[in-house]
């Protein structure tokens, strides 16, 4: 990056002069290094996964959460900067609460989405802020049916059938469009996913897979994978990788 | 005399609404006293808060206006943040917020009612201290104490438009029959997946109920027609 | 434990007692005297203090008294856990104005929460509640509030409004399990609190504790449990106005909570000396 961005990139209130804000290609940046995060919308709902590196054989497994329910029928996983998608699912439960509070339905996605990537945005505008390094895939079923959501460290949000981010979102991208989702449930659903994200995944590196989901199995509540089901997946996957080597 | 009109203006008031098979029904007389003195013979106790959802209001007049312009502009703002209409949950859900945290300050008993494509027609009661309660049927005001019976009996689930409508007004014409504040006209709105109707029936058209006689109609009316009138909202 | 209802204007419809006015005037209250012969009236009414105002009663205290309400809510402990019941029945005054309304709500998967008093500070306690599930729910770790939490928790809410002279004007009854053993408390409107082998809020105090004390033990079959509270609430119905035959139960046992379709209980009336009381007391009405 040097050159072009040089003293143009050390805020997000100015602009360079091709007309880039640096601060939040780099918290791109970060994003686009994370471990590879997928999700799909089903005809019954929609999933999301997440391929997690193990930092160290120590790590307590389980103990470096990723995907977060922030009310029962909608959830987030995130990209990037672990420590800052914390901060981002947090706002989403108070955004949650406080619509719950004031109007009495569940917020709808379309509307948690907006708010979200409105709070993402905030911190791109000010020179004392850092914007966030993290993209947030958010889930949601409400009145309208299961949605999926990408909300970006520059606070653009968009609905999608199926997105992937991370290092290995080129590839996953590429698979998902192979699917046709409207003709699969969620439980293929964790399938694919859990196919995708070993497929894109660097062999050499250890990873932990985590599976969250809201359907009709899950009582349109944002649940993670029950753990037989996602060891299934994750079986499946490694089985389905093994035979397309052996064609290979 | 004087102590009567410094009294506050009050809605005085029978109001109900009916949930119907596909929609709603609201209703109410036209009388605001204050004291004994009739302060408007013509009121119109059905406040629109959006195009699909109407409060109709009893209690004080001025903190039920006041509290219905509230309502409506928050959920004027909501509407845009949705990008869509707001359920009558919602409408209802406001209101009642108001209600409760305003409670020391507030007379105010409201029914909201109208129609949403996930709920159809509902109807909720927000009574004085702001309770929230989802209902088939309910009634307000003064007048309401005399058509409990009459209400408990005449209210079928699943009626149709027409009986439903006609149900309301015979409730309301037997309320205003016995209750001194409530009186005048009868007005009604039909809100269903097609719109809004406006139904207007005038004082002297109202069916004479027991003991009372059936008014001569004038021999012409100097504006608009005789008989009741429908109107768009 | 309840207070007595209500007071507000009789514009707002029936049930009601008490000062009809917001603004209490010369001309409806009977302890201000109206203006009369020994005082100016011409001319000085302007400079006259209004009495009211004067003796400090221009404010209006509409949170000093509920509107509406709910009856009493019994609880049980038994064999394999707790019951809680109660009428459905939202009273307006006197008068019996909402009779759906469901009084026993699950708070999460081993607590349960019976009301009595103002409704609609139950339905704002349920969602205080209801937010804390959620928060819960959010943090995915397996913890839930424990019956003994709720119970506190809402001690201390209660108390906490009634120091700000606000009260939530309840009378609550927490049951649950708590790691196989059953709970069984009782938080009023003022703070107090209290847990028990069986509970009664209310009229109930009176009407059913004397048949738990008699009857209950903590080893009682879920059928001897149902047939004690269908006594209680059967005695309910006979002596407290404010009740009706339209009633709930819930249940927490280590299969979770669950509340019971609205019953209506079998009554007696069929007493030969009900048709004529006096025959056997001449004398008597």
């Amino acid at each position: 990056m040097s050159g072009i961005g040089t003293g143009y990139d050390l805020s997000t209130s100015t602009f360079s002069p091709d007309g880039r804000v640096f601060q939040t290609d780099y918290a791109q940046k970060a994003v686009d290094n994370s471990g590879t995060v997928v999700g799909i919308v089903c005809n019954d709902g929609v999933v999301l996964g997440v391929e997690k590196p193990i930092v160290s054989k120590m790590l307590v497994e389980g103990s470096n959460r990723r995907a977060y329910a922030v009310d029962r029928h909608a959830g987030v996983a995130v990209a990037g900067v672990a420590a800052d998608g914390r901060q981002i699912v947090n706002r989403a439960v108070q955004e949650a609460v406080s619509y719950k509070n004031l109007y009495g339905d569940a917020i709808p996605g379309r509307v948690l989405a907006d708010r979200l990537a409105s709070y993402v945005h905030l911190f791109s505008l000010y020179w004392y802020s850092r914007p966030y390094g993290t993209a947030s895939l958010l889930a949601v079923y409400d009145d309208d049916g299961p949605q999926l959501y990408l909300i970006e460290p520059s606070g653009a949000g968009h609905r999608f059938f199926g997105t992937a981010v991370g290092k290995g979102r080129q590839a996953a991208k590429t698979e998902i469009e192979r699917l046709k989702l409207h003709e699969i449930s969620c439980e293929q659903g964790i399938n694919e996913v859990a196919k995708i994200l070993h497929s894109v995944h660097d062999e050499e590196k250890p990873f932990e897979m985590e599976l969250a989901w809201i359907c009709e199995a899950s009582g349109r509540e944002f649940k993670r994978v029950p753990a037989e089901l996602a060891a299934a997946a994750e079986r499946q996957a490694k089985a389905a990788l093994a035979d397309s080597d052996m064609e290979d | 005399m004087e102590a009567e009109l410094n009294q506050a203006v009050s809605l005085g008031t029978t109001i109900m609404a009916a949930a119907y098979d596909g929609g709603v029904v609201l209703g109410a007389d036209s009388r605001t006293s204050t004291g004994n003195y009739v302060a408007n013979r013509v009121t119109d106790k059905l406040t629109p808060l959006t195009d699909k959802v109407y409060v109709c209001r009893s209690g004080s007049a001025a903190d039920t206006q006041n509290l219905a312009a509230y309502v409506q502009l928050y959920l004027h703002q909501h509407q845009m943040e949705l990008g869509g209409d707001v359920s009558v949950r919602t409408a209802a859900r406001l209101a009642q917020q108001i209600v409760y945290s305003n409670k020391a300050m507030l007379q105010a008993g409201l029914i909201v009612a109208g129609w949403d494509a996930r709920d159809n027609g509902s109807v909720y009661g927000v009574p004085l201290g702001g309770t929230l309660l989802k209902v088939p049927f309910t009634i307000g005001g003064s007048g309401s104490a005399y058509i409990y019976g009459f209400c408990d009996k005449n209210w079928k689930p699943g009626m149709s438009e027409a009986d439903c409508h006609a149900f309301v007004v015979k409730a309301v014409s037997h309320a205003m029959a016995r209750d001194g504040s409530s009186g005048g006209c009868i007005r009604t709105i039909v809100i269903n997946k097609d719109g809004v109707k406006r139904h207007f029936l005038p004082n002297n058209e109202i069916l004479a109920a027991y003991g009372e006689l059936q008014p001569p109609l004038p021999a012409s009316i100097a504006v608009g027609g005789g008989g009741a009138a429908e109107m768009s909202p | 434990m309840l207070p007595v209802p209500t007071s507000h204007s009789p514009a707002l419809g029936p049930g009601c007692a008490g000062p009809s006015l917001a603004y209490a005037s010369a001309s409806t209250r009977s302890d201000i005297a109206p203006p009369s012969a020994q005082q100016p009236c011409c001319g000085s009414e302007p400079f006259m203090v209004d009495p009211s105002a004067a003796a400090g009663l221009g404010l209006r205290r509409h949170t000093d008294t509920p509107y509406v309400t709910g009856t009493s809510v019994l609880g049980i402990t038994y064999k394999d856990g707790v019951m809680l019941a109660a009428d459905t029945l939202g009273s307006y005054g006197s008068t019996k104005r909402y009779k759906s309304f469901e009084r026993l709500a699950k708070v999460n998967d081993a607590t349960v929460l019976g009301a009595g008093g103002e409704l609609s500070d139950f339905q704002y306690i349920q969602t205080l509640l209801d937010e804390l599930a959620t928060e819960d729910y959010c943090a995915d770790d397996g913890m839930q509030l424990t019956p003994r939490e709720v119970y506190a928790y809402l001690s201390r809410v209660l108390y906490n409004r009634r120091n700000k002279f606000d009260p939530l004007w309840n009378s609550l009854v927490v049951g649950g399990l708590e790691g196989g053993v059953p709970f069984l408390g009782t938080v009023g409107m003022i703070g107090v609190h209290y847990t028990d082998k069986h509970i009664a809020t209310g009229f109930g105090q009176m009407l059913a504790r004397p048949l738990f004390r008699e009857r209950h033990r903590p080893d009682m079959s879920e059928e001897e449990a149902t047939e004690l509270l269908h006594d209680a609430l059967r005695v309910c119905y006979y002596r407290d106005k404010q009740t009706t035959n339209k009633f709930q139960i819930a249940k927490v046992t280590a299969e979770g909570v669950s509340v019971s379709e609205a019953f209506a209980l079998e009554t007696q009336w069929g007493y030969q000396a009900f048709v004529n009381p006096a025959a056997n007391a001449l004398g008597t009405w």
